[in-house]
């Protein structure tokens, strides 16, 4: 049959030779089963093993053309069928146990076919055969497709190959070894397939002799001791492995790792066989897989034991006897080094046995392999082991140190509790010879010794020699059970004191140094945390295991010297503020003082500039600037002193402060100055050392609330003359409130009004007030003079008080936007410092621009400046031409109840150009007091603007008679004078 | 027959392990049911599973081994449920009504106020309903 599949192969006939090689794989299954049962009993062609051999030989070729023939026909699931019925039929068909390793070395060789045929023809593999995994539709899984899956089952059954191999060797008494004892020579594959013959050579003649089984089995043996299985089960396992990484299967992996970790130890490659348990362990100890870990560190410990190395041996034995493993495992089941390696069956006993093994090593015993009884280690004083423990170290199950100070601040030299708490879970109570404290200040470090040693002998060997000592009556760790220790700790040194690591002596020669914990920061334990053990505490109050810190800050010693900052009113913005800072040494002396400087926005923000101004280092953004610190006083060497003013920034100072005895006194002055409102915290801070020989500080700080205020708003009116009202045309189209534009008339001489007021709560002195152009031209497109006002003549301006001056402005140019200038008041306290010059502070405010255009029509109105009850005067309106046209207007004066007059009381007319138009009326007063004229109304028909004269315009004051006073004739001409302009 | 039954945490930790073979071959359970959690994982994260698959909790077979067959079953608070078989011929409705009863028996468990999410499950009325489950099972199958 199979010839004929043969035959149909050749033609490309596939599913023709697919039916005669699947039929010839029946017949052959047939005969074996018939065979199976005979085996034994019957002669055949071939002696039983022999025949079993070409069995599984034939099988094997059928059975690959079979599943060469299905893959590359894309049937993948039919193919992985065939294997797993191929692999049911023949894995129970062992044969004789001498024998054996021949069965598992066939079914290797069968998984690592199929892989390979696998590998070649993963293209054919569909996309769409994952999403049904699982399924009842689907008998296949994730990983029957890869071949990274046949991979490692090949590398197992080479295994189960070698182990025969190496049960067989080692015994040596098998019935066929005994027979006979030589290995037959020169035997070769015969013509056959899974058959063997033996070549003798007779004269010139070769003949071809049948082997018998012994001999056939002596052959098998030399040609099996032959290859060196383990590295290729090493070679498949790393292929496996590195499949299953890629396909993101991390435990298969690892478990591929474990196996290629085991033959490399097989092979006595230690070196790599524990770099693969270690980082399978790691998988394992993350997971919290107990029972893997344990057999990984059994090899681990081993491996450690053999590269010599008593550390390694020490953490890995001591993690072991660490894990949460309670089985009674007292009985040791057969074949359990195998199964469990090295460690054996993790128990209880066993983790007890394995720490007093550490501990009789720590303490001088030595440590015999297990696997190698000519390997040892030990500790000796010459090599002491140090094991390091931190957070994440898998050995805090070991030992686990939480430290908490019972406070969270402490004055220098006071001493504060500090309990140190300790827990192992280690099977057995484990005493502790001696315990070091180590804090980040050195001179905090202490030693805690179990009281059964002795002192003086804890001290020959430690080299340092001023460590405190304390004694503890013994330092015994039970099982899971706190040890808890307080003790004072007291430290002189200002700033943060942290314990930093606790180490554990035990024996003389080894260490185990936890880094400290603060219990409110804790972590669980590794594995432990799933255990569902009774939660302890690390220390007896609740409140210090949730929130207690292995940190504590160390308080500055209270400082003795007084630092005296005085402001006693308000800073005005403008002036340069002084405030002085005196240091009075009241306890302590002061050495390398150093005054620091700061000025703070009171308001937060912290920075006093404003945002929006990009350039920090020019001075005028500062809002409130620092300007100097000057040494008060007037003997030279404080000028001297001066110098050494170290300024750093507008805000911040720093000055140094000569030594200082008790009773002396050193002062500065702060000069500051606000160039915006603003209410700043000016901080002052003196540091400085108490004695000149200790480098530890002591800072007083003081802090001053300043507040920044102005002490002057400026507010002006324009006004114009008294009684003439130009028309302007803009400002009679303009909307009423639309702007607050202000119009002058071109040419016409306007007054402007500046108020100066007092706005802060001291009295001040005006000393000037002037209007001062911005243009640098002498050429200034308007003539403005001062004409009035309160007189500048250092002036007092109580607080709310109003201070006057009266300009005269006369716009030469028309312009949309003239600017007019600033006003610059020269002011400064009343009550001035004892020191300072009197040079005055200047404020100054700009004047908005004014719109100037040319008026077409003036109203004046003339009057005498008083009338008496029951006199006729003469009331005269004047309107004025300006320009060169002719102009229209028209005219009313309405009526009133104080005076009776003569003239139209409607009536139009016509100016020239640069002519003048004259109303005159009679009026006579009918009361009196100050009286209003009848309303005037002027309107312009080509403008369309109608002018009212304004009500203090057309007021008058009318006396019941004739007053009688006098008034000098200089004084009446300077007054007729100011009037006229 | 049952080999082995297994609770595993979100977090892949074991929360409980039982073997019910006499023979040696814990350690050899454990492997098996620690590699299995790769499959669940691919299973899990599979965006080309059906939608109906997907939101099912029976996971169906895992992991074939030459001995063994490992089926899995994942609760929505993401407990894993695993069963290590001998029997390599087993019904889907078997197995699913064994997972149905052992979880039924986990939420029981772990529903005692005194049992602490994450913890390993100790406890002997569990442990000994599992038991039943198991053998109820075995009889079922073999019935």
């Amino acid at each position: 049959m199979s010839l004929v599949a043969v035959f149909a192969e050749f033609r490309r006939d596939w599913a023709e030779a697919l039916r005669f090689y699947e039929e010839a794989y029946r017949a052959l299954r047939e005969e074996t089963v018939v065979n199976k049962g005979l085996m034994i009993a019957t002669s055949t062609r071939l002696p039983p093993v022999q025949r079993l051999v070409e069995i599984r030989a034939v099988a094997e070729q059928l059975f690959f053309k079979i599943s060469t023939l299905l893959l590359h026909g894309g049937k993948v699931e039919e193919a992985i069928a065939w294997f797993n019925r191929h692999f049911n039929s023949y894995k129970h068909l062992v044969g004789l146990d001498e024998v054996s390793f021949l069965h598992w070395d066939w079914l290797s060789r069968q998984f690592l076919v199929f892989a390979e045929l696998l590998e070649t023809s993963s293209a054919a593999i569909p996309n769409t055969l994952s999403s049904h995994f699982g399924t009842p539709e689907s008998s296949l899984t994730e990983w029957e497709i890869q071949p990274a899956y046949y991979y490692q089952l090949a590398a197992n059954y080479l295994r189960e190959k070698r182990y025969c191999l190496d049960n067989l060797l080692s015994t040596g008494d098998s019935e066929f070894s005994r027979t006979s004892g030589k290995v037959p020579e020169s035997v070769m594959p015969s013509v056959f397939i899974g058959q063997s013959a033996r070549l003798v050579e007779q004269g010139d003649m070769i003949e071809v002799l049948p082997l018998s089984d012994a001999e056939y089995v002596q052959y098998a043996l030399s040609e099996a001791q032959r290859f060196q299985d383990s590295y290729e089960i090493i070679a498949l396992f790393r292929k496996a492995c590195e499949s299953f990484t890629n396909l993101k299967a991390p435990r298969l992996a690892s478990l591929c790792s474990n196996r290629m970790a085991k033959e490399y130890f097989f092979t006595e490659d230690f070196t790599d066989a524990k770099k693969l348990f270690d980082t399978v362990s790691s998988l394992y100890r993350q997971e919290g897989w107990v029972t893997l870990l344990w057999e990984s560190l059994g090899y681990l410990q081993e491996c450690s034991i053999r590269l010599d190395s008593a550390k390694d041996f020490i953490e890995y034995s001591l993690e072991m006897a660490s894990l949460p493993i309670f089985a009674n495992g007292d009985q040791e089941i057969p074949d359990s080094k195998r199964e469990y390696g090295p460690a054996g069956l993790p128990s209880q006993s066993r983790r007890e046995a394995l720490q007093s093994e550490v501990l009789s090593l720590v303490r001088g015993e030595e440590i015999v392999s297990r696997t190698d009884r000519g390997c040892s280690i030990a500790v000796t004083k010459e090599q002491p082991v140090r094991i390091d423990v931190d957070i994440i170290s898998p050995l805090r199950m070991v030992l686990l140190v939480s430290v908490a100070f019972h406070d969270q601040s402490v004055k220098p030299g006071s001493p504060v509790m500090f309990t140190l708490s300790l827990v192992s879970q280690l099977p057995c109570s484990i005493e502790v010879d001696e315990l070091e404290i180590e804090f980040n200040q050195p001179k905090c470090n202490f030693i805690i010794i179990n009281a059964v040693e002795e002192i003086s002998a804890a001290r020959s060997n430690g080299d340092n020699q001023d460590v405190r000592i304390e004694t503890a009556p013994s330092i015994v760790l039970p099982t899971n059970k706190w040890l808890r220790l307080t003790y004072d700790v007291k430290s002189d040194q200002s700033g943060k004191l942290e314990c930093l690591s606790v180490t554990a002596r035990i024996g003389k020669s080894f260490k185990i140094c936890c880094q400290a914990e603060s219990p409110a920061s804790m972590e669980d334990l590794p594995f432990w945390k799933f255990e569902g053990m009774v939660q302890t505490f690390p220390t007896k109050d609740p409140v210090l295991s949730f929130s207690g810190q292995k940190v504590i800050q160390v308080e500055e010693p209270d400082p003795e010297v007084d630092l005296i900052l005085n402001a006693s009113s308000p800073a005005l913005v403008g002036e340069s503020f002084v405030v002085p800072l005196t240091v009075i040494p009241r306890g302590h002396e002061v050495y390398s003082g150093e005054l620091k400087i700061n000025l703070v926005d009171a308001r937060g923000g912290g920075l006093l500039m404003s945002p929006r101004e990009t350039d920090p280092f020019s001075s005028g953004n500062h809002h409130v600037e620092l300007i100097s610190i000057s040494r008060m006083g007037d003997d030279d060497e404080s000028r001297i002193h001066s110098d050494k003013i170290k300024k750093i920034q507008q805000s911040f100072g720093v000055v140094s402060v000569p030594d200082l005895r008790v009773g002396d006194k050193w002062s500065c002055k702060l000069e500051i100055k606000w160039h915006k409102p603003k209410s700043v915290m000016l901080y002052a801070s003196l540091g400085y050392s108490p004695n000149s020989a200790e480098a530890a500080r002591v800072n007083v700080h003081r802090s001053l609330q300043i507040e920044g205020k102005i002490p002057i708003s400026i507010t002006h009116t324009f006004m114009m003359p008294f009684r003439r009202e130009p028309l302007l045309l803009s400002k009679v189209k303009s909307l009423p409130g639309a702007d607050q534009n202000v119009y002058l008339a071109l040419n016409e001489t306007s007054i402007l009004i500046v108020t100066a007021r007092n706005s802060s709560e001291v009295p001040l002195r005006v000393k000037s007030m002037m209007i001062q152009s911005n243009s640098n031209k002498n050429e200034t497109p308007y003539s403005i003079q001062h004409v009035g006002g309160v007189s500048a003549d250092d002036s007092l301006l109580v607080p709310g008080g109003e201070f006057k001056g009266v300009f005269s402005v006369r716009p030469k140019i028309d312009s949309p936007n003239l600017e007019l200038g600033s006003v610059c008041l020269n002011w400064n306290r009343d009550l001035t410092l004892s020191d300072s010059e009197d040079s005055g502070v200047v404020t100054e405010q700009k004047l908005p621009a004014v719109i100037v255009e040319q008026s077409p029509l003036v109203v004046s109105l003339e009057f005498p400046p008083h009338a008496i009850l029951g006199i006729p005067f003469l009331f005269y309106i004047k309107v004025s031409n300006q320009t060169n046209l002719l102009q229209e207007i028209k005219y009313s004066l309405g009526d009133t109840q104080s005076f009776v007059f003569c003239g139209p009381h409607d009536n139009a007319g016509f100016i020239l150009p640069k002519m003048e138009y004259v109303m005159s009326y009679k009026l006579v007063p009918l009361c009196s007091g100050s009286q209003q004229l009848p309303q005037a109304t002027i309107t312009s028909l080509r403008y369309s603007a109608a002018l009212n004269p304004s009500v203090t315009a057309t007021t008058i004051f009318v006396y019941p008679s004739e007053p009688n006073f006098f008034v000098a004739d200089n004084e009446k001409e300077t007054i007729l004078a100011k009037l006229n302009l | 027959m049952i080999a082995s039954v297994a609770v595993v945490g979100h977090q892949n930790n074991p929360l409980y392990l039982q073997s019910f073979t006499n023979a040696n071959d814990a350690l050899k359970l454990h492997h098996i049911v620690h590699c299995s959690l790769d499959v669940i994982d691919e299973r899990v994260n599979n965006p080309k599973r059906s939608v109906s698959t997907l939101n099912e909790s029976y996971l169906g077979l895992l992991y074939p081994t030459e001995s063994y067959k490992v089926y899995g079953y994942l609760s929505n608070t993401k407990a894993k449920f695993l069963v290590v078989t001998t029997d390599l011929d087993v019904k889907d409705a078997d197995i699913r009504s064994f997972f149905r009863r052992f979880h039924a028996a986990y939420v029981d468990a772990v529903s005692n106020p005194f049992h602490v999410p994450e913890k390993k499950i100790v406890s002997r009325t569990f442990a000994q309903r599992v038991s039943g489950i198991v053998k109820a099972f075995a009889a079922g199958t073999n019935g």
